[in-house]
């Protein structure tokens, strides 16, 4: 019988013979099932058909489960939060009220109600199983369930903070909301999420066991009370779980994300209290979220980051070239780097290397990346010896000949590199692209070694690579889209986020990085403490200062880096004398145990000592008349100058999009995901106001000086995003 | 009161051994090369020795260990009786109360005797935490913290925990461990510990073979400053206790001779002391520290018909897991600091967890002899939330 009469429903139900009623979803137009009002509807309607129709015959249970394959529900429409965000506060409370009254239908029903989970199940709909007295998992890889509310600045608003720690006590509960990350069914049988984790094929089966056995038994009653009142805490545990769990919480957001405190409190306070006043505290806290800028940028953040993973990386329609093998040429850090990360995506690479011994040492290494276990935090020894078989070493570029992509990644210089790439045309096929992995080369230049530059780019790794997820396709004038396109969707499946650039002189991601850097180093000139700039750049929430990650990056790499865009860039970013002046001085920053600062070792563990009197000496000698100084100005000068970069950067077509932009700082230079990227920050401070704090700054020089779309926008009252 | 107790349900204390407690040092640990078998081995066979009992008669060999499994798995206290050379007809059982174990050990052959069942026992603990560290191989399932939190299984936060509540600075902590360093100090060069210690090999820092008599912990080199130097190890930044206020991972083992008073008559042995008393209880994981207080109250309620209280008792053995812990449990049950952990605490000596009831226990009877005192009390914070004590009384 039809659930509704509407067309098309996103719910069907069967009637079992044996009195089993089963409600399966198929929610159209979503890659995965998501909760749209339109389900909510279909789902009331549905249990409104089954509720007047049990006064003949009542259900023995009733299981939810999807018709799509690999997703139970990926949580609530994400397309929808912006205009939710526009509503008053009483008014998405209400919502929440809605659909967790909605969803209490489940477990208030005469009959008990089981949630069969195959394929992922997050947010909302992890809310929704919750609500069922039952749940069974699979065991297919795709299952995972999870709460990733926290990640867009939000908490679970359907009830799950109310029943996820009734279900499995408060810290467990606040482990999994406030971090975000879904578990395997397995681990959720483990945390008591789910009462079963079975194969696929056997998850109808034993939710009709499950039915059977707790209806007998009493359990679901028992179930029942147990969601409803409140959670019998201990006082002096209640106070260690809050003292710690805010510590923990603190240290990793630094203060600067809402939501998983929020969710701490709330998931405490609703805990104190049965579950009716525990949901209008959830209603009430989600409300107060919703309503935050964080939460909005990181909706952004979101959905560039969702537009980014859907796009070709060019304008037209064109079909990659399916890379079937790669090639890495080059066996330092990076291109071992490289290519551990094809063999943990599992394309086979060929590493060619003149040098056997550089060749052979890196090979256990790449191996251990590539069959690194993040859960563990070890290598998986059988993943280890299974991904071996994909990697193939050798000596001669002849090794390459069959290769469909080949990325090069020898050292720096310029002659090496244009000499290894003649090369690398030669060994390979008509139809191979090939690509250069360089941060100051210009692609421009070394596509004058190949003969057919329009199959060739610049496919820029960030170093370490097994961490670093931006790569940058960098297309020359003559390459072509095709060539484009099979680099980005190789860098896909790479696991990484590809933005395409146009060639420029440190492309995007150190274009706008060294005025930050550089201005940095000014700061120190003129006297402030290097410290105090890190403290200041950690307090506008990104991962490390500038002083820290020049010793990070070492102070010869930056040196280089420096020299070529100072060269290009000459009028705006000079090159500072501090660097050179440290590097003669032997101090290349972690590596040799100082750089600006001095470090407890050599290793990058070391703590930070502090600036000793040598260091100090060295910087002394550049030293330039002091300005006056606030907390504030430091973070202008750091971050204005970067702005203007960009600025010009989406000028002169260098990105495709502005949204491109803020999704590398994030990736590339762990800029603050909640200030939603450099343009979505210069956004919330409005061109006027970016003019205003350029102004005192002026007589630093052409560095400071506002572009002339700067102030067009500052006129019409523009978006730098738009 | 003495005058109500059977001799043959009495339970005494023959004698009582321990090794010197090395430090959990892959390179530079006393016992790096010696399994924790062996130890075990050494205390059992030494305890036996020193007692003087027929070795015929020992029934049961008790030992505590908080990771049976490797070296310390398979039941380690039948195979170290049967290492000692004890009879086939000894049994041996292996438990785990975790930081408690050897104090439990010691409370089960009371109460055996008590009951009347074995009577001539050994009873102790071993922990080698180089060898098998406290980390590994445990799975605690996410239940356990559905009642309470994950931070609670650090011990060191539920240490932060009660010096954040209860205002114990970090230099009062350091001032403590600093005391407890010197009271160590002093008891060693005094001798006093060269009653206690059996004698076994282990390996000096160097890797030359020595004869282990001296704990590896005691630092004579501290001071207030380079403490005050050390970082939170628990809560950085933010926390007050460091690795100088917490007590070392040890490697280290100890063990006590019990029988009944009638049976020590019948062998002509004197006792070192009776046990009085003993208990354990449960107390929130998340200020597990406070077990010992929670335990001696609980024992003082059980003793109160005795007539003994609080001030009678002349010497406490307080486990010093942190400073934070130890402090708070003294200001607490409101005890004597000049009666507590009179030659050192854990923080000096060192806290090989399955061994430490029994080394305590050990010290206490050692110090009740040497000074005449009467009553000793032993007591122990133990992990997810638990406490234990026992009362000792010299004839």
């Amino acid at each position: 019988m039809p659930a509704s009469v509407r067309d098309p429903a996103t719910l069907a139900v069967e009637r079992h013979s044996d009195g089993l009623v089963v409600f399966t979803f198929t929610v159209p137009d979503h890659r995965h099932n998501v909760i749209t009002p339109r389900f909510l509807a279909d789902l009331a309607a549905a249990l409104d058909d089954l509720e007047r129709s049990s006064g003949r015959l009542i259900p023995r249970g009733l299981v939810l489960r999807s018709g799509r394959e690999g997703s139970f529900f990926a949580g609530a429409d994400v397309s929808r939060l912006d205009a939710l965000r526009d509503l008053p506060a009483a008014e998405i409370a209400r919502l929440c009220d809605a659909g967790r009254s909605l969803f209490a239908r489940l477990s208030a029903a005469p009959w008990p109600s089981v949630a069969v989970i195959d394929g992922v199940c997050l947010g909302g709909g992890l809310e929704l199983a919750l609500a069922c007295d039952l749940r069974v998992a699979t065991t297919a890889s795709h299952t995972s369930l999870g709460f990733p509310e926290v990640k867009l600045g939000l908490l679970p608003g359907w009830g799950g903070t109310v029943r996820l720690p009734r279900l499995i006590g408060p810290g467990p509960a606040i482990e999994l909301a406030a971090a975000g990350e879904s578990v395997t069914a397995e681990a959720a049988a483990r945390l008591g999420l789910v009462d079963a984790c079975v194969p696929s094929e056997q998850a109808l089966e034993t939710a009709r066991q499950l039915i059977d056995v707790e209806t007998t038994t009493g359990g679901i009653a028992a179930r029942r009370r147990r969601q409803v009142e409140p959670v019998a805490l201990d006082p002096q545990e209640r106070a260690f779980l809050e003292a710690t769990t805010a510590a923990v919480i603190l240290g990793r957001t630094g203060g600067h994300y809402p939501a998983p405190p929020a969710i701490l409190q709330t998931i405490l306070a609703g805990s104190d209290v049965d579950a009716a006043a525990a949901g209008a505290i959830e209603s009430q806290a989600f409300a107060k979220l919703a309503a935050t800028p964080v939460s909005a940028q990181l909706v952004r953040v979101f959905r560039i980051g969702e537009r980014n993973r859907h796009d070709s990386g060019v304008a037209g329609d064109v079909t990659p070239a399916e890379v079937q093998t790669a090639a890495v040429v080059g066996a330092g850090i990076m291109g071992a780097g490289i290519a551990a990360s094809h063999l943990r995506a599992d394309v086979p690479v060929t590493l060619v290397d003149v040098n056997a011994q550089t060749l052979a040492a890196s090979v256990p290494g790449i191996l251990d990346e590539a069959a690194w276990d993040r859960a563990t935090k070890r290598t998986d020894p059988a993943r280890a010896l299974a991904l071996a078989g994909g990697l193939r070493t050798a000596t001669q570029l002849a090794a390459i000949a069959g290769a469909d992509l080949v990325i090069e990644s020898v050292t720096e210089r310029p002659d090496v590199k244009t000499a290894v790439l003649a090369d690398i045309e030669r060994a390979v096929g008509p139809d191979t692209v090939i690509a250069t992995n360089t941060s100051t080369n210009p692609i421009t230049r070394l596509a004058e070694a190949v003969t057919d530059p329009t199959r060739f780019c610049g496919i820029h790794f960030f170093n370490p690579v097994r961490r670093m997820t931006l790569v940058e396709v960098v297309r020359g004038p003559a390459t072509s889209d095709a060539t484009v396109a099979t680099a980005v969707a190789l860098a896909k499946r790479l696991g990484k986020c590809p933005i395409v650039v146009r060639d420029s002189p440190g492309f995007l991601v150190n274009r706008v990085l060294m005025p930050y850097l550089h201005e940095a180093t000014e700061l120190v000139r003129e006297g402030i403490d290097p410290a105090r700039i890190d403290r200041v750049a950690r307090g506008f929430g990104m991962p490390m200062g500038p002083i820290e990650l020049y010793d990070m990056i070492g102070l010869d790499t930056a040196f280089y880096a420096g020299l070529v865009l100072s060269a290009a860039y000459g009028d705006r970013i000079e090159a500072s004398p501090l660097i050179p002046a440290l590097v003669k001085s032997g101090r290349l920053g972690r590596k040799t145990g100082s750089g600006f600062y001095r470090y407890s070792g050599a290793d990058q563990k070391a703590r930070i000592i502090g600036v000793d009197p040598e260091g100090r000496r060295v910087l002394d000698r550049y030293a330039v008349a002091p300005r006056e100084t606030t907390d504030r100005t430091i973070a202008d000068r750091l971050l204005l100058p970067m702005l203007l970069e960009a600025v010009r950067a989406v000028d002169e077509g260098i990105v495709r999009d502005p949204a491109d932009i803020d999704l590398a700082v994030i990736h590339a230079l762990g800029f603050p995901p909640f200030r939603g990227g450099l343009l979505a920050w210069a956004d919330t401070l409005g061109p006027s106001e970016v003019l205003r704090r350029l102004e005192p700054l002026a007589d630093l020089g052409p560095r400071m000086i506002p572009t002339e779309r700067l102030m067009a926008l500052a006129r019409t009252g523009g978006r730098f995003t738009a | 009161m003495p005058s109500l107790r059977d001799p043959a349900t009495t339970p005494v204390v023959i004698a009582c051994c321990r090794t010197a407690i090395g430090r959990s040092h892959a390179d530079r640990g006393l016992f790096r090369h010696v399994r924790g078998d062996e130890l075990a081995t050494a205390v059992v066979q030494g305890v036996v020795e020193r007692s003087g009992v027929d070795p015929a008669t020992v029934e049961d060999v008790i030992l505590g260990a908080t990771q049976q499994r490797g070296e310390l798995g398979g039941n380690v206290a039948r195979c170290a009786a049967l290492m000692a050379g004890l009879p086939l007809a000894t049994a041996g059982a292996t438990i785990n109360r975790l930081c408690g174990s050897s104090l439990e050990a010691i409370a089960r052959a009371a109460h055996a005797i008590a009951a009347g069942a074995e009577n001539v026992q050994v009873a102790g603990g071993v922990e080698h935490m180089q060898h098998l560290p406290m980390e590994s191989a445990v799975d605690i399932h996410p239940r356990v913290l559905a009642r309470t939190s994950r931070g609670m299984l650090s011990m060191g936060l539920t240490a932060e925990h009660l010096a954040a509540t209860h205002g114990i600075s970090r230099r009062r902590q350091e001032e403590f461990a600093l005391e407890s360093h010197a009271k160590a100090v002093r008891a060693a060069d005094a001798g006093l510990f060269d009653d206690e210690i059996v004698r076994v090999l282990g390996h000096d820092e160097a890797g030359g073979v020595i004869e282990a008599v001296a704990d590896q912990s005691i630092r004579r080199d501290t001071s207030l400053e380079a403490m005050a130097a050390l970082e939170p190890v628990f809560l950085p930044k933010l926390g007050t206790v460091t690795a100088a206020t917490s007590a070392p991972v040890s490697d280290g083992a100890a063990a006590v001779l019990l029988m009944s008073e009638a049976e020590a008559a019948r062998q002509g042995l004197e006792p070192l002391a009776r046990i009085v008393a003993t208990a354990v209880t449960g107390v929130p994981p998340a200020v597990m520290g406070t077990g010992p207080i929670a335990a001696t109250r609980k024992l003082l309620a059980r003793v109160a018909r005795l007539g003994i209280t609080l001030a009678d008792i002349d010497f406490v053995e307080l486990s010093e897991a942190f400073a934070a812990q130890a402090i708070h449990c003294i200001d607490e049950l409101g005890l004597d600091p000049a009666r507590v952990n009179v030659r050192g605490g854990a923080i000096a000596i060192g806290h090989p967890l399955g061994a430490s009831g029994a080394r305590l226990a050990t010290t206490l009877l050692h110090s009740l002899r040497d000074s005449g005192g009467r009553y000793g009390l032993a007591t122990m914070c133990i992990g997810l939330g638990q406490g234990i004590a026992i009362l000792v009384e010299r004839p």
